[in-house]
């Protein structure tokens, strides 16, 4: 596997900003409460701020775009306004379908200004102030790496995460398209990088994505091969209408991190975490082997190593139930 | 001769001999398979011109074929060798709509993961090429409601009813669409996740924050299913996408 090498990795370099419109997304207020609270117990610990973008609407995940392209930008410039009422021209979300969702209409504003201007209007129409300039959506990866970074996690850390053997998790979208995500490629030429007008310097490499390796690793825990499966699709939007594909997709996701040894799966999704949890549990009921690794939010991690207990970064509610290997290694 | 994208080819029109002599001279090891031609007449013209129009399908015609995207794509590699976005894109440009008909099964099962559109050399947007093809094929009447659109519109539904989406609705509603019975309390008729007919898992799933006994989760969720997150002021942004579901020929429940 052509992981990353050490001297082609970048060093934080911030300039997003520590202080950061933050979009939490429904999920995280509902089921992935847990992502949302050791986000901003994290984000505290590293010196960060969160500015709670007040009242935002959903962003329609990758479901309504199928149905609905005006819809769903239209959705998401919503949200962009919004941020620019609070003074931001920077939102992170923590959620890929979020994050995607919000560099996908990023794109369209950007590249085609019939879109923007119509979108504009139809701002205007339901009482919301038209976008003059299109704000900028990060990963809440990409912002911790590049605003802390490896360097002050592990200043950070009282309680390394020793002997944890993680398989870091980026799902889909947190890098692909890179007409969205504005990734770049470590293995590219100078020309294909050219290729990519819109790729941004603080954004992951697209195939071999580190981030959450590096600052994981920075906490103390031992990362284990996981590619290609890192950014291997787990079924996405079809979680719920196409349980065979899903099944087979997240079967394929556990057992390649069980059989390299892996304790828990590091997410950065909470959609890509619920669909590891449901289909976990529904392939364990049959009784397929090599399943039962936990799913655990990469935030969560780095919770416990700063010294948060289990009950602050909300482990009880990952329904995979980490709390026994967790407990088995003394982390918590 | 080994055939390539095997799966193109429907298994009748492939004739296979275990011995072929022909004038006398056994060619069995190198030619001893035919795929019988078809004559094609219908095509439907208008199809491409539609794709075009959509705005996520404008960049089809920049597709020179490689195949990367198929060579990329996990529905393709673990599901199902028909499921062919380059093939897609191919009969799309051509407008042999019977072929694409032929793949209604598998044609909606793109899991939007988009490592085609990430890797495909000449910048052409194919999962969202994809999804236009398929608009235009339910627009045309080619494709019968699929599951992912019954989910997708499900959901559109929900973000258009309140802003935002709750979890429990969601997942319960869309368990219900699929013709379970689903236990609901018969004051506020709100569903019991593991009373009733749900299936197996979701009520072991459903009971397990009550064994573990994570209250504050349990009363979080609660709140959600009395009384539903809501966006503020969304009265007025919800006739603006009322106009833009009409235009587009979106329709929803409500
Ligand atoms: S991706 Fe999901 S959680 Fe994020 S805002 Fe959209 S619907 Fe809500
Ligand atoms: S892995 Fe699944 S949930 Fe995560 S980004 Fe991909 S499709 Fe979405
Ligand atoms: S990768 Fe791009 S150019 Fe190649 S077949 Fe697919 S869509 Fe066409
Ligand atoms: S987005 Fe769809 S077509 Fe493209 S690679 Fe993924 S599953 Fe295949």
């Amino acid at each position: 596997m052509a992981q990353v090498a050490e001297q082609t990795k970048k060093s934080p370099m911030g300039g997003i900003g520590k202080r950061i419109a933050y979009y939490p997304g429904c999920s995280l207020e509902g089921a992935a409460r847990a992502y949302d609270v050791s986000t901003r117990i994290v984000a505290r610990d590293l010196g960060l701020e969160l500015d709670y973008l007040e009242d935002y609407n959903c962003c329609g995940a990758m479901e309504t775009k199928n149905v609905s392209f005006w819809g769903t930008v239209l959705l998401n410039a919503r949200n962009m306004s919004l941020a620019k009422r609070q003074g931001h021209n920077a939102i992170v979300a923590p959620c890929n379908g979020c994050s995607f969702s919000l560099q996908r209409a990023e794109y369209f504003l950007n590249t085609d200004k019939s879109v923007y201007n119509r979108i504009n209007e139809l701002l205007k129409e339901g009482g919301v102030d038209p976008l003059d300039e299109v704000p900028t959506t990060y990963h809440l990866l990409e912002w911790f790496y590049h605003e802390a970074g490896p360097e002050e996690v592990k200043k950070r850390t009282k309680k390394p995460l020793r002997g944890l053997k993680v398989a870091n998790y980026y799902g889909c979208l947190y890098t692909r398209p890179h007409f969205y995500a504005r990734t770049y490629s470590h293995t590219a030429t100078e020309e294909e990088e050219q290729a990519r007008p819109h790729r941004r310097e603080t954004a992951d490499d697209d195939e071999h994505p580190y981030y959450m390796n590096a600052l994981l690793e920075a906490a103390g825990a031992t990362n284990v091969e996981y590619e290609p499966m890192h950014t291997q699709c787990c079924g996405g939007p079809h979680s719920l209408s196409d349980e065979q594909v899903s099944e087979k997709f997240v079967m394929m996701l556990l057992q390649t991190a069980k059989r390299n040894g892996a304790d828990v799966i590091a997410t950065e999704c909470p959609l890509c975490h619920a669909s590891l949890e449901m289909y976990r549990h529904r392939l364990m009921m049959k009784g397929v082997p090599d399943v039962d690794v936990p799913a655990v939010y990469f935030t969560q991690l780095l919770g416990i190593a700063f010294g948060h207990s289990a009950n602050d970064v909300k482990l009880k509610d990952n329904l995979s139930d980490p709390i026994p290997v967790l407990k088995r290694l003394g982390l918590i | 001769m080994a055939i390539h994208e095997r799966s193109l080819v429907e298994p009748e029109r492939v004739l296979r001999k275990e011995r072929l002599v022909i004038d006398g001279v056994d060619v069995s090891g190198d030619w001893n398979l035919v795929i019988l031609p078809r004559v094609i007449e219908d095509y439907d013209l208008d199809f491409l011109d539609e794709v075009l129009k959509q705005p996520e399908g404008k960049t089809i015609l920049q597709c020179y074929q490689c195949s990367y995207c198929t060579a990329s794509c996990p529905v393709h590699n673990y599901w199902d060798e028909r499921y062919n976005p380059r093939h897609f894109i191919y009969l799309a440009r051509l407008g042999l709509i019977d072929e694409l008909q032929k793949r209604a099964d598998v044609i909606w099962r793109c899991v939007s993961c988009h490592k085609c559109t990430h890797r495909c050399p000449k910048g052409v947007l194919v999962e969202e090429t994809l999804k236009a093809i398929l608009k235009v094929m339910s627009k045309k009447g080619l494709i019968e409601e699929y599951p992912s659109k019954k989910f997708d519109t499900f959901f559109l539904e929900a973000v258009f009813e309140h802003g935002r989406i709750e979890d429990g609705e969601l997942l319960f509603g869309w368990i219900e669409k699929q013709g379970y019975q689903v236990f609901k309390d018969p004051i506020l008729k709100k569903p019991i996740p593991f009373l009733g007919g749900t299936p197996e898992w979701l009520k072991q799933l459903a009971v397990k924050p009550i064994k573990s006994m994570n209250i504050d989760f349990l009363i979080l969720n609660a709140k959600h299913m009395l009384f539903h997150p809501k966006t503020k002021n969304w009265n007025k942004f919800k006739q603006v996408l009322r106009k833009v579901f009409d235009e587009e020929g979106v329709s929803l429940a409500h």
